[in-house]
């Protein structure tokens, strides 16, 4: 784990904007839905990493865990599961950027993930109905969370009580992880050229579940 | 670090709050090391010899700086109270949300007095704390009660999660547990009972604060070589898979079940002893403890299709059940099909009853019929109608367990506080000896496992400071033999060595520190059993707890720290009288041989006393009386406790 203030992330030297051609994600990160233990790991993780003075709190996480029992997925049909609540990295533009009256979202160079600069932010809450996903999230003090990626090193999918290197060994335990960060470069493309419903499974769901990707975890 | 501390006075309703300073932690780590030293201050200004259902007796909630925290080691909560079937100390561990939500209140610690006119619950939202009509709980199961108090109280700050007993707290049946969010039970001592007594039907809290680390860089350090270490530890993954349930196969390898009151020591029937349960299971998810990189558990859904008697069971859900509650029904009961197991631990939950206490209650009966040592006449007496008594029938045990439940009958009222007492009124009643056939040890109810083979396992079972008890001092040491860990702890190899007493009762010493350790960190104890450098958590865990709580105490004085705990757990033992002849086994692990497994013809008995001996050599304590000294208690900083000793005449001479 490493901690990375958010400081960091907001004051890189090239932004984009929303709407600007970006160059093609590469890492992608996104949670299976129905998948998740409740483990609440990663929640504990990634208040504690984004928290400036070492402050632990699920109600500053940018990843929340719900008891969704009656959103079932192809993956786990019987729905008993929970769900991870992170940040789907829509693509470009996200639709938390395009309400924004302020412009406060920018996109981080180097990990391609749009993230909210907290001093341009009015806290207008615009962009909490505006992500199809429930994924922005607002803090007890008003800020608004959203995921950044930690700079490209995501504490949730290391933290992860499912995480990959835990997983598929050998006839011991096998099973999907809930978090996945991994090498996605057709994804920007692809969601252009072929685009699936945003619904409540998700972009990257809905493209495996489809097919149109892989993925090797 | 500080904490807040809430006292409730239920009589007159009055609710302050209390700073617990740096300087608590600094002596008693936190969790249960802090739950006991509340404990123990209160009885010192109230009669310790109280009946505990009365209003003089205290309820201690209290969960540990490590839980939570990002240590990923799961969350244990603690009760603490004086225990109402024993009559001695009492506290149990629980997991699951309610104590992680309870850390973002702000108050980590409650201590509960008194006795509430009317039933009550206490609701914390943040700094807000308010004792609310309970009415309408009163008579609901535990998993109707957190259903309708999360909708009561909805999702703003936080989720509301729940720690409450069921109809037996409520009836105050000896043996009660207290459950959290529905799902899982602090189960031991009756915890739910002394909650029954003071009319507090639940506890629910939301908030939303958060919790301070002293050193973050140092915790998340520790936390990537953590989970480092377990990506290479193998035996994570059978854990991840089957939880505790994969003691059965082995188990059943050595013999080291629990038969039929402990008439044998291996399952029967295919069912129980295959593996296919896990498997079917395992289509499930996964449900975890919260901040816990291991997940362990599993939820289940039966559909029909499993097994004989699931079909009477379609659609039930619960968590996937643990070794003991297999223990005491596939084991004890002699239940053979894997449905009625599930549904055993489903029901017990419901009603907030520790299944340990209840199966050897009810497989003591059980036994004298299957003995014809009581007639048909006896049980209609006992239980004012028909029941068979027939090993195995789930059906007749569910109505067993209703008796208790709610004390609807003799058979209810007698085996309230468990099977050591039961047996005594009963034999009193029938005035017959039948204690031959009461499975416990120092009047706690038998863990349902075999334990004539195993001399650590023994003496756990006749020292820990609530009653037989396999969570104080585990000796995992020799029941797996592990050398290796023999030569650390010891420089040789024979604390492993099941066939000789050397270091058996040394090893329940260390481990009894060890255990008081992680309990008052508050993390789950499987965490420990998958520690790769030997079961060592002031090693293991000693940065964590350092980093989280500035209390900078290196191994050594946290092993220091544990045998404080142990010695003020010991201390309040002794104030109720008990001396080195309450540390004892029942007659069957005593005397009666075993007749299958691995360890044919063992019996406690060939190593007992030298065993006990040396647990009270390692421990400083008087051989002869089994009490403390005042030198061992000074040296671990403890003089006003022996002073308190001393005045109650409980404290070695000399």
């Amino acid at each position: 784990m490493s901690a990375q203030p958010q400081k960091e992330l907001v004051t890189g030297e090239t932004w984009y904007q929303p709407g600007d051609e970006i160059p093609n994600v590469g890492m992608k990160l996104f949670a299976l839905r129905n998948q998740c233990t409740e483990c609440n790991v990663c929640e504990v993780a990634c208040s504690l990493v984004h928290s400036p003075d070492g402050e632990i709190n699920p109600q500053l996480s940018r990843v929340r865990i719900d008891h969704a029992p009656e959103k079932p997925s192809k993956v786990n049909q019987e729905g008993l599961g929970f769900v991870a609540e992170i940040c789907h990295h829509c693509g470009n533009p996200p639709p938390c950027a395009e309400v924004c009256p302020t412009d406060a979202f920018y996109y981080d160079p180097k990990t391609l993930a749009a993230v909210i600069d907290q001093d341009n932010c009015i806290q207008c809450m615009e962009c909490v109905p505006g992500c199809p996903f429930d994924v922005v999230f607002v803090a007890p003090s008003g800020e608004l969370l959203k995921c950044d990626l930690c700079g490209g090193d995501p504490v949730c999918v290391k933290a992860c009580s499912t995480r990959p290197e835990m997983l598929n060994k050998g006839k011991q335990y096998n099973r999907m992880p809930v978090l996945f960060y991994e090498e996605q470069s057709e994804f920007n493309r692809l969601s252009r050229e072929e685009p699936v419903a945003r619904d409540e499974v998700g972009i990257m769901q809905a493209m495996l579940e489809a097919g149109k990707i892989s993925s090797g975890a | 670090m500080e904490s807040n501390l809430l006292r409730v006075d239920l009589t007159t309703g009055e609710i302050k709050n209390e700073i617990i300073g740096h300087d608590v932690f600094e002596r008693w780590v936190g969790g249960s090391g802090i739950n006991n030293w509340i404990m123990w201050e209160h009885f010192l200004t109230h009669d310790i010899n109280c009946d505990p259902r009365s209003p003089d007796n205290i309820f201690v909630f209290g969960v540990g700086p490590l839980a939570g925290s990002g240590a990923g080691s799961g969350v244990k909560g603690r009760i603490t109270f004086k225990s109402p079937c024993y009559d001695m100390f009492g506290d149990s561990a629980g997991g699951g949300k309610f104590p992680y939500m309870i850390r973002f209140t702000g108050f980590e610690y409650i201590a509960i007095t008194g006795r509430a006119p009317k039933p009550v619950y206490l609701h914390i939202c943040n700094d807000e704390v308010s004792l609310r009509d309970a009415s309408h709980l009163w008579g609901k199961d535990t998993k109707d009660t957190h259903a309708i108090l999360q909708k009561e109280l909805g999702d703003y700050p936080s989720k509301t999660h729940t720690l409450s007993i069921g109809q037996a707290g409520e009836n105050q049946v000896g043996i009660a547990g207290v459950v959290s969010d529905a799902l899982r039970i602090h189960a031991r001592c009756g915890g739910g009972a002394v909650l029954g007594s003071k009319n507090l039907k639940a506890i629910a809290v939301q908030g939303d604060g958060g919790i301070k680390i002293k050193r973050p860089e140092g915790l998340m350090k520790w936390s990537d070589e953590f989970r480092q270490s377990l990506d290479k530890n193998e035996a994570v993954y059978g854990f991840k898979r089957r939880g505790t349930l994969g003691a059965v196969e082995m188990y059943q390898h050595i013999g080291s079940h629990f038969w039929r009151n402990g008439q044998g020591n291996m399952f029967r029937g295919d069912d129980i002893t295959s593996d296919n349960w896990v498997k079917r299971f395992h289509k499930y998810s996964e449900v975890c403890s919260s901040d816990c990189f291991i997940a362990c558990d599993a939820k289940y859904k039966i559909d029909g299709t499993e097994s004989e008697a699931s079909k009477e069971y379609i659609g039930e859900s619960f968590r996937r059940p643990e070794y003991l509650t297999t223990g005491s029904a596939a084991g004890a009961l002699d239940v053979r099909d894997w449905a009625e197991v599930a549904h055993w631990g489903k029901l017990t939950n419901d009603y907030g009853i520790d299944n340990q206490d209840l199966s050897c209650s009810i497989s003591f009966l059980m036994e004298l019929k299957q003995r014809d040592l009581i007639s048909d006449d006896d049980v209609a007496n006992l239980f004012g109608h028909s029941q068979s008594l027939e090993w195995g029938n789930m059906k007749d045990i569910e109505r067993l367990v209703d008796d208790i439940v709610f004390q609807s009958n003799p058979f209810g009222k007698m085996f309230g506080d468990g099977p050591y007492k039961g047996a005594l009124r009963y034999s009193e009643m029938m005035g017959q000896n039948f204690m031959k056939y009461a499975m416990y040890g120092k009047g706690g109810a038998s863990f349902t496992e075999e334990m004539r083979p195993f001399p650590t396992w023994m003496n756990n079972m006749a020292v820990a400071s609530r009653g037989a008890d396999h969570l104080k001092g585990l000796g995992l040491i020799e029941k797996f033999q592990r050398r290796d860990l023999s030569q650390i702890y010891f420089g040789g190899p024979e604390a492993a060595d099941l066939t000789i007493p050397d270091y058996k009762g040394a090893s329940t010493a260390i481990i009894e520190n060890q255990v008081a350790l992680l309990n008052s960190y508050g993390v789950c104890m499987f965490h420990w059993m998958l520690d790769p450098a030997g079961y060592m958590p002031e090693k293991y865990y000693g940065e964590a707890y350092r980093s989280i709580t500035g209390v900078e105490h290196d191994s050594d004085q946290l092993m220091r720290d544990g045998e404080r705990i142990c010695n003020l757990e010991k201390a309040f033992n002794s104030r109720v009288g008990m001396r080195r002849e309450h540390d004892t086994i029942c007659e069957r692990w005593m005397w009666e041989p075993t007749d299958e497994g691995m360890y044919p013809g063992s019996v406690a008995a060939d190593m007992f006393e030298p065993v006990l001996d040396e647990y009270y050599q390692w421990r400083g304590w008087d051989v002869k009386s089994g009490l403390q000294t005042r030198a061992k208690l000074e040296e671990l900083d403890l003089g006003e406790v022996a002073d308190v000793l001393e005045a109650d005449g409980a404290l070695a001479r000399g």
